[in-house]
């Protein structure tokens, strides 16, 4: 009986890779969508949560990008690769939350510091002041400098990765992320500085 | 060598993807340039701290406004495909469930689970091999039976994915199945679990069960996945229940067409 299982096969298959499951997509079996949800949601929500600081916030852009997916899904090519795909379609979910939150705020360089991270509870904060002091530093770098290291330094991309994302060359990258961990070296003292005095 | 060339190299130093070449070129510049070598000390400190910040678990309302998102997808879909008759194996393994979407992941957070488990057990020999797939397979039907009665119905729908990789359900775990099947208050849970009793179709009673299920189903997509899978199995019993169904005169003209139809290919 188990024999003639029709399903039961897959578990001794091997699991099929991003892009496989999204040019399953593409052609219309979107139930392959949910291995992809199931594979990438939490690393979206934390991609978010590092560029926001806002854990509402960060939960609707991991929605949003999945709407996006499904809207734009004719036009994956088989050749992409679909982590960059997919953090492409996050990054402008990102920009659009941004506008919608201060429209008049240019996207480069110079304000952009996060609004409304939310304060942790005082003996959270207490057993995890390090984190803490970590995570205020990233929200006072500006957004590009802040989404740079959060590719890099918490999504796992390559440096050749980041540079097809953000259409620049990859010796560009790395004097980007060069520059993003000094500042964030230099505020993270000044932070630590602040807070022991 | 310049100081900004050996910057250049800093970001693949961190990560360790920097050959041996080139850590050397770091190194022997460093050693002889202490604005760099300052420089990288901090970053290599500001690399370490980041890798302090722990990674957050999104709230489960994600998932299930997800599963909502690829339900009325589907839905949209399964309009554009107009439901046609299925008598194809095939095309109804394809069918437009949900459940096995879910089942999928489900099915590798259980690999994750078994092997979990395996480890923590330290080294079964080959004697204990069996009862440690009984103990799994106990503890699959387990969080089945909890996910069904969860509230949410995207928690129910991975609940009945769990018992689809059960290779030998309880009885009351067919139970639950049934009861899904025939109260569940989301259509798509029950479609999950018309799904996932197919696949325990040759054990006594579910059958009947379906039969007896399809007079009382109140949701046409749910009636048509009852007369597709009786029909797959070729279940004289339904016949009788086919008949009074079309009788009574209260299906949609969709799901009479498929009655119909599927009187006559049960017959064949
Ligand atoms: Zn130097």
């Amino acid at each position: 009986m188990n024999a003639e299982r029709p399903r039961i096969p897959k578990a001794e298959r091997m699991a099929p890779t991003d892009n496989e499951l999204m040019e399953d997509v593409r052609d219309g079996r979107v139930e392959k969508l949910a291995v992809l949800f199931e594979r990438y949601q939490t690393m979206l929500y934390n991609f978010f949560l590092r560029l926001t600081g806002n854990r509402a916030a960060s939960e609707d852009l991991v929605q949003e990008v999945f709407i996006r997916i499904l809207k734009y899904r004719s036009g994956y090519l088989s050749e992409s690769r679909f982590n960059v795909w997919l953090f492409q379609i996050a990054r402008n979910a990102h920009i659009d939350y941004l506008r919608k939150q201060k429209p008049a705020l240019p996207l480069d360089e110079k304000h952009a510091e996060t609004p409304g991270r939310e304060p942790l509870p005082e003996a959270a904060y207490e057993a995890d002041r390090e984190a803490e002091l970590v995570r205020r530093a990233l929200d006072r770098l500006p957004v590009n400098k802040r989404e740079i290291l959060v590719l890099f330094r918490f999504q796992n991309l390559k440096l050749r990765e980041i540079a097809e994302l953000t259409g620049v060359q990859v010796g560009t990258v790395k004097a980007q992320v060069h520059r993003a961990l000094k500042d964030l070296s230099r505020v993270y003292l000044e932070l630590q500085r602040g807070d022991l005095s | 060598m310049t100081c900004e060339k050996i910057q250049e190299k800093y970001a693949d130093y961190l990560t360790g993807d920097l050959d041996e070449a080139g850590r050397a070129e770091v190194q022997a510049h460093i050693l002889g340039c202490q604005a760099c070598r300052e420089d990288l000390e901090n970053l290599t400190v500001v690399w370490a701290k980041l890798g302090v910040l722990p990674e957050e678990q999104p709230g489960g309302a994600v998932r299930a406004r997800f599963y909502a998102l690829l339900e009325d997808e589907k839905r949209k879909a399964a309009a554009a495909a107009v439901p046609q008759a299925r008598s194809r194996l095939a095309d109804w393994l394809t069918f437009r469930r949900p459940a096995f979407a879910a089942s999928f992941s489900v099915l590798l957070l259980l690999l994750g689970l078994g092997a979990g488990w395996f480890l923590s057990a330290g080294r079964p020999g080959r004697e204990s091999y069996a009862a440690l797939s009984r103990e799994v397979q106990d503890m699959r039907q387990q969080v089945a039976l909890s996910l069904l009665n969860d509230p949410s119905a995207s928690e129910r729908i991975q609940g009945v994915g769990y018992t689809a990789e059960v290779k030998d359900p309880s009885d009351t775990t067919l139970a639950a199945l049934f009861k899904a099947v025939d109260a569940d208050p989301n259509p798509n849970v029950r479609l999950a679990a018309v799904d996932a009793l197919y696949l325990f179709r040759d054990r006594p009673g579910v059958r009947q069960n379906l039969v007896r299920s399809l007079s009382v189903q109140s949701y046409p997509l749910v009636q048509v996945a009852l007369i597709d899978f009786l029909v797959e199995v070729r279940e004289a019993r339904a016949v009788e229940a086919l008949k009074k169904l079309i009788e009574a005169g209260e299906l949609t003209p969709d799901v009479k067409k498929r009655a119909e139809q599927g009187l006559r290919q049960i017959a064949l």
